[in-house]
């Protein structure tokens, strides 16, 4: 009795399974599979790929300077972003964290809520101000300062600060989130052995954080590795990362080298991801609660 | 020490609201040109917005697209969290995992496979092909909230209901779905909310005839340039979502609207 009725339940509960996997089976692990087989074959004019398997693709994009380039210039954007991000963000979250609750969660909603608009929407307001006819050119030139327009959009600084904009409040709200987890006994242990506060950051404060850091920078260099529209909109059709190469090739039709730099972006964002983790240690803190 | 943290979180508060802000108020302009902060104020832009035809289209099919996919997420978020919310081991965490990949998985990749792969099968409908896309995107979020709701639930309530001999079903109804709706809304919100702005899988899964107000946006601004239309169809894209949170936060309150992202 007891076991057909743990059977119905098991049963019951595959069935709650079943569709979502299937759906992720069948929409993202099979494309997925198929693109990576796709980047295996050799192009073709009239298919998507043609029948002869190889590795050229890897082969071209690991030896071609062009190729190293803009894979440089990806990894370097991706740093500036990263660093920016987390000195306003870690001082931000350092902020927020001792405020009382109702404050903490309302500024924490104020940085949000412009997570939730598209990104598109933001990187236009970047334009606004930026812009040729932009707010800074205007008050610039009204003021007497300047005559002809600065050039402040399509440039590598211009892509690397917009995104960081765009994606700081995901490293201020994953930052808040340890260290008003943090136990301010900790902090007061420190303190009563006469540690100073730039000791107790060092040893207590920073270490019982990583988690966050380290979760907050995986979210924002992954999120720079595809933003495609920001990077086009404020980069301007010279300024090129991976992902825009990306969609050149599509755009070309070579899917099978398309496929390829997707994995070579797949494999920069691990190996990033790996990094990070390496660097700043978070599970030495993780699970010990 | 303290006047600088200030100084930078201050700094943080104009670089992520400033351009937003700047956008919202430009939307209400009444020139022909950009003019910051606006001489006169009207709702032209918006009546331009309204008028034209390519960018009316685009606002109606990112509703559409966003209510489908946000429904088929929170069904199917929601019937994955029952799964594997309150179960542990080896596979469990890997179909954990699985599950919760598309919210640091480059979504730029997710939208080059699934057009390959719709070409490789013959074809998909480009409103469902996107709309299975968004599905993918928005389950993770209903599974976060859904799960963090499901974990403060005793299993006792479900074992009494089931020694009543309550079939899973009526276990689920009456029991359980009483505790766990705030979570299944706003796991249901953030779908919706993904879907509405998301640019990486429909830049290769729009075409012709489909296509949502952040591509129409973005193709507008690449190849028509900044017109103050722009700034309308911006502000129409933040109000809805204004007025969603704002729906969602009166029913469920706004920890949970902030908690689950």
């Amino acid at each position: 009795m007891s076991r057909q009725f743990r059977l119905t339940r098991l049963s019951a509960s595959l069935a709650l399974l079943a569709p979502p996997l299937v759906l992720f089976l069948l929409f993202f692990v099979a494309p997925l599979l198929s693109l990576f087989w796709a980047s295996l074959h050799a192009a073709s004019d009239s298919e998507l790929y043609g029948p002869t398997l190889t590795t050229a693709h890897y082969a071209t994009i690991l030896t071609d300077p062009f190729y190293h380039t803009i894979i440089l210039r990806t990894l370097s954007t991706g740093a500036v972003i990263l660093l920016l991000c987390l000195v306003l963000g870690y001082a931000t979250a350092y902020v927020l964290a001792p405020l009382p609750p109702r404050r903490r969660l309302l500024l924490l909603a104020l940085l949000v809520l412009p997570l939730m608009v598209s990104n598109v929407v933001r990187a236009y307001g970047w334009i606004a101000i930026l812009g040729r006819q932009g707010l800074v050119n205007s008050l610039l030139r009204d003021t007497g300062v300047i005559e002809r327009p600065l050039v402040l959009l399509n440039s590598f600084e211009a892509v690397s600060f917009g995104l960081m904009t765009i994606l700081l409040p995901y490293m201020v709200i994953s930052v808040a989130n340890t260290l008003t987890a943090i136990d301010a006994q900790y902090k007061e242990a420190a303190q009563s052995l006469r540690a100073s506060p730039v000791r107790t950051f060092i040893h207590v404060t920073w270490p019982l954080s990583s988690p966050g850091v380290a979760s907050g920078m995986l979210l924002v260099f992954l999120l720079t590795l595809s933003a495609y529209v920001t990077i086009t909109l404020l980069g301007g059709p010279r300024m090129k990362l991976l992902v825009s190469l990306v969609f050149d090739q599509v755009g070309a039709f070579r899917w099978p080298l398309a496929a390829a730099l997707a994995f070579v972006l797949l494999a920069v964002a691990l190996a990033a991801g790996g990094l990070i983790l390496a660097i700043l240690r978070p599970q030495r803190v993780q699970g010990k609660g | 020490m303290h006047a600088v943290l200030l100084l930078l979180a201050g700094l943080t508060y104009l670089l992520v609201l400033g351009p937003i802000v700047i956008v919202l108020i430009t939307a209400f302009s009444g020139s022909e040109f950009f003019a910051f902060p606006p001489k006169e104020l009207s709702l032209r832009w918006f009546v331009t917005f309204f008028a034209t035809d390519s960018m009316r289209t685009a606002f109606l099919r990112s509703i559409q697209i966003a209510v489908v996919s946000a429904a088929a997420a929170t069904i199917l978020g929601t019937m994955a969290s029952l799964f594997v919310a309150r179960r542990k081991g080896l596979a469990i965490a890997l179909l954990q995992a699985l599950f919760l990949a598309p919210l640091i998985f480059p979504a730029i990749v997710l939208g080059l496979s699934l057009l390959l792969f719709y070409k490789l099968i013959g074809g998909m409908p480009d409103f469902l092909g996107l709309a299975i896309a968004h599905t993918i995107l928005g389950i993770p979020f209903v599974i976060r909230s859904v799960s963090a709701s499901l974990l403060t639930v005793d299993p006792v309530l479900e074992e009494a209901s089931q020694s009543l001999r309550a079939g899973p079903w009526r276990t689920f109804a009456l029991v359980l779905m009483p505790l766990i709706w705030p979570g299944i809304l706003s796991g249901a919100m953030f779908a919706f909310i993904v879907s509405f702005g998301e640019l990486n899988t429909a830049l290769f899964l729009t075409g012709p005839g489909v296509t949502t107000l952040p591509i129409e946006i973005f193709s507008y601004l690449q190849f028509q340039g900044g017109q103050l239309v722009i700034a309308a169809a911006s502000a129409v894209q933040v109000g809805m979502i204004a007025l969603i949170v704002l729906l969602v936060e009166r029913l469920v309150g706004l920890t949970r609207v902030i908690r689950s992202r």
